[in-house]
């Protein structure tokens, strides 16, 4: 059908929204909680529209296309009530921009700097204090701040938080809801128990404000890069390639990555495709015998995946009678930072005390189960603001190239982070009559484990990823504001 | 006609935990009329013919939406009886549960049958205890009666009634929010479409109606939908609960048809403004209602769409020039400050800004900048808001801008 928007004409299908069509044609509409396929929660009335020249201000989010339709995204009352509901917002959010480890990468300052937001009608709600006078107004709203760093993963601060409720529902196992109602409403966990999930870090990503970031000492890894006794060892994730232009300008390719890695201080370079490889090869011989020996000896049968961190986690939350048969493999980045440690420093002569292993992943969850041979484990985020902290962005030392590590791994293992890799991969080896499977996202693993349960579907391997679609879309990633 | 009583007739007469009693007054002969007489669309076509509307406030049309749902193909229906009264001055419905429980559950029964409904709910305020266990001891009665439970008086109908407490929410109000709650979800409006009467509780096609519209029913089914059509205003007719308070000689509850003024139901239900008062304005339907003046006092009240003062939920406060309007301000603001769901943005932060200058108001002291953030608020709550309550939050305020001058002093 033809609908038109700004006096133009498009093209429409049926059960798109406005917002659909316009997203897709890029026509600008401001939106904060409406994000991808998820459920259209139209709560922060920013994406108003008018439809048919009514008077009436609707949400683009959830209006459904219709023949003939006219649809005007700008004009004086839009502009009015999204400067308003701006506003609004953003006195009840702490605006301590300059110190927030989102800075430069919130949706919440874009959309404020776009309609030029100033806090000029009201007392900032959450944030500092900044006289006694203020300390009467702001002292009824400290409840709403829920600070939590108990966890290794997920930082919160619900000062930054405005409830769009992404977390909400991005969230595979339901961590989040809301405490409290009307103005004291806050998102946070039930009973305000400090976060204890699977870690995958999908809230993290899709945050679009400082409310949830990675947790991690930023400054910590700046002095140990900085620090001309250590030898920093980058092992990079070929994975974060999918999202690290978002974060560092430009940067497509693992040969971008390793210059700008190299311009921050990392000494070494090297890919994560020789741990893949030893991964693969440990795994196949762990589920060989199976196929050899005697078929599926139900007892000590070690048939999941140990690669994703989160499945582990959430097998452990949920599945406890099946974590023994988890496969006893070290994940491929343990393998790999014990080498560095290990036969590498043997080999390179230099005392395993001074050298700074550092993951650069797209996994948030390893950092839950991070292993003693792993010094720090940095996100695309993070790696981001450490580019911003030290001001180095974009593409350097062109034409750099990651250094080989040992005897250098099959160029087969480097995308071992895909999903469905592994399993294939596996199948190639094991040439033989072996139930191989998959499963992402949580739903997927929870059915394949509840039929092996009910011995519906047995597997001799199953490969078990968290994010949907594996790390390429995992909560380590970056997003685009 | 003006005499007629529907509601209130047999108030203070019968014992409300005696079914008998209610028995002894033609207590549940609609429903041995629907049984015997009638096919569930018989009865729906009476109510739709006696044009009566939703008393909550809304004023949608009761059979319309009963005959949404009867028409629905699905075999799991629900209907839901809104006992969530919470509207500050609102109390018409926990009157009708604490006189005559059993007129309620009469309606809700011949309701919920017509429709084919087979489980019904009654949803009421988590505040309203004693109504609670009124209600309970009703239906315990009329169960051993057997006017509910399977095999209704010996016809093929079976009807379950479950007697449901919020938590006092006025939210909940809302039929959406009211739905959630009672699927053990956080009580917010939902998105619509889908309507209740499509997917409504669990999924299910559902009607929810008012505690008072729904005792009206057992009158139409006796006397006939034409009967009730004459009565009143024709735009929106029938017998209203009107509550009457504020500086009035006479306070309370009162029964007279829809079309009656303002002044009428001040001067001759309330016996008139307190003596030694002057009236200044009347408010019409609780926090959420529009504000009257002297002049707009000849009004009458209906729920038609082209009345300039809504009905709402029937509450008329009196107030005389000795009230402060910064105090009533006040009170309205904190309510809906308290009351909203936190949902949207407008919402939630307008009414908690509101309320924060109502505070400075009552100090003495607004700024030229909380005139504007006033405006700008109000405009907001009115345009831009996820539910109705939004709008709600704004309007008394903004008649007492517009009315009475609020921001020029």
């Amino acid at each position: 059908m033809q609908i038109k928007i700004n006096k133009k004409e498009y093209e429409a299908n049926e059960n798109e929204t406005v917002l659909d069509v316009c997203r897709r044609e890029g026509v600008r509409i401001p939106t904060l909680c409406s994000f991808g396929k998820f459920k259209r929660e139209a709560v922060c009335r920013l994406c108003l529209v008018e439809v048919n020249k009514s008077g009436r201000l609707v949400t683009s989010c959830t209006t459904k296309v219709a023949g003939g339709m006219e649809v005007e995204t700008e004009n004086e009352n839009i502009q009015k009530a999204r400067a308003i509901n701006l506003e609004l917002l953003w006195s009840d959010h702490a605006g301590k921009c300059v110190k927030c480890k989102k800075n430069r990468k919130c949706e919440l300052q874009t959309l404020a700097e776009e309609y030029k937001i100033e806090n000029f009608h009201f007392v900032p709600r959450r944030g500092e204090m900044t006289n006694a006078e203020e300390n009467e107004l702001l002292r009824d709203n400290w409840s709403r701040v829920v600070v939590d760093e108990k966890n290794p993963v997920v930082e919160r601060d619900s000062q930054y938080c405005v409830e769009c409720r992404r977390c909400i529902n991005i969230c595979p196992i339901k961590s989040y809801g809301f405490n409290h109602r009307a103005g004291d409403s806050v998102v946070g966990t039930p009973y305000n128990q400090p976060l204890d999930c699977i870690f995958c870090g999908a809230c993290v990503k899709y945050c679009p404000t400082g409310a949830l970031i990675d947790q991690g000492d930023i400054n910590k890894i700046i002095t140990d890069l900085d620090d001309g006794k250590l030898l920093s060892v980058a092992i990079v994730d070929a994975a974060v390639l999918e999202s690290v232009g978002m974060e560092l300008n430009g940067v497509k390719t693992v040969e971008n990555l390793a210059g700008n890695l190299r311009s921050l201080g990392f000494e070494k370079v090297f890919d994560l495709s020789w741990g893949f490889q030893k991964y693969v090869e440990a795994v196949a011989e762990e589920i060989h015998p199976h196929h050899t020996g005697k078929k599926n000896p139900a007892k000590q049968r070690k048939f999941i995946s140990s690669f994703c961190p989160s499945a582990e986690l959430y097998i452990k939350k949920y599945f406890p009678e099946l974590v023994k048969n988890i496969i006893d493999v070290k994940r491929p980045e343990e393998i790999m930072a014990e080498a560095v440690k290990k036969e590498y420093a043997k080999k390179e002569k230099i005392n395993p005390k001074n050298i700074r292993v550092m993951l650069v992943s797209a996994c948030t969850a390893r950092k839950k189960l991070k292993d003693e041979s792993i010094d720090h484990i940095l996100t695309v985020r993070e790696l981001g603001r450490i580019a911003r902290e030290k001001k180095i962005e974009g593409v350097r030392f062109a034409g750099s190239v990651p250094d080989k590590f040992m005897n250098g791994a099959n160029v087969k293992y480097a995308e071992l982070h895909k999903y469905g890799k592994l399993s294939q991969l596996l199948t190639e080896k094991i040439k033989g009559d072996l139930v191989i499977g998959a499963a992402n996202g949580v739903l997927e693993i929870e059915n394949a484990l509840n039929a092996e349960l009910k011995k519906e579907k047995l597997h001799d391997f199953l490969e078990v990823m968290v994010c949907p679609g594996g790390c390429e879309k995992g909560g380590g990633q970056s997003m685009k504001i | 006609m003006e005499n007629t009583k529907i509601l209130t007739i047999n108030w203070g007469k019968i014992n409300p935990l005696k079914i008998g009693d209610y028995l002894a007054v033609g207590g549940y002969l609609a429903l041995k009329k629907f049984v015997s007489e009638m096919k569930p669309d018989e009865a729906i076509e009476e109510i739709v013919a006696s044009k009566l509307s939703g008393r909550g406030g809304a004023g949608y049309a009761t059979g319309e939406k009963l005959k949404m749902v009867a028409e629905s193909e699905s075999h799991e229906k629900y209907f839901i009886c809104n006992l969530d009264e919470s509207e500050p001055g609102t109390y018409k419905d926990r009157m009708i549960a604490d006189n005559n429980p059993q007129l309620l559950l009469e309606g809700i029964i011949i309701a919920a049958l017509s429709i084919g409904a087979h489980k019904a709910y009654i949803y009421i305020n988590g505040n309203y205890e004693k109504q609670k266990e009124t209600l309970e001891t009703a239906r315990a009665q009329a169960h051993k009666k057997n006017f509910l439970g399977a095999g209704i008086l010996g016809s093929a109908y079976d009807l379950d009634v479950e007697i449901f407490s919020g938590a006092g929410a006025y939210i909940c109000g809302e039929e959406t929010a009211l739905i959630n709650s009672i699927e053990g979800k956080r009580g917010e409006p939902r998105l619509r479409p889908p309507f209740p009467t499509e997917a409504g509780l669990f999924g299910k096609p559902t009607a929810v109606n008012n505690a008072e519209t729904i005792a009206n029913i057992p009158w139409i089914i006796l006397n006939g939908g034409k009967k009730y059509a004459k009565i009143g205003a024709s735009c929106s007719p029938g017998m209203k609960l009107y509550i009457l308070g504020g500086s009035v000689k006479k306070p309370g509850v009162v029964e007279a048809p829809t079309g009656v003024t303002i002044r009428e139901l001040v001067d001759d239900f309330g016996g008139g403004v307190t003596p030694g008062r002057d009236f200044w304005f009347a408010q019409i339907g609780g926090a959420s209602g529009r504000l009257v003046l002297e002049k707009e006092l000849d009004m009458p009240l209906t729920f038609s769409r082209d009345c300039q003062i809504p009905l709402g939920s029937g509450s008329i406060l009196v107030v005389d020039k000795m009230a402060n309007i910064s105090d009533l301000i006040l009170s309205w603001t904190e309510f809906f400050r308290r009351e909203s769901c936190g949902k949207c943005v407008p919402c939630r932060e307008g009414t908690f800004r509101l309320h924060e200058i109502a505070l400075r108001l009552q100090d003495g002291e607004i700024s030229e900048r909380d005139k504007v953030a006033i405006k700008d608020i109000l405009w907001t709550l009115e345009s831009t808001t996820f539910c109705p309550l939004g709008r709600f939050a704004a309007t008394a305020m903004r008649d007492a801008v517009e009315k009475l001058n609020l921001l020029d002093k």
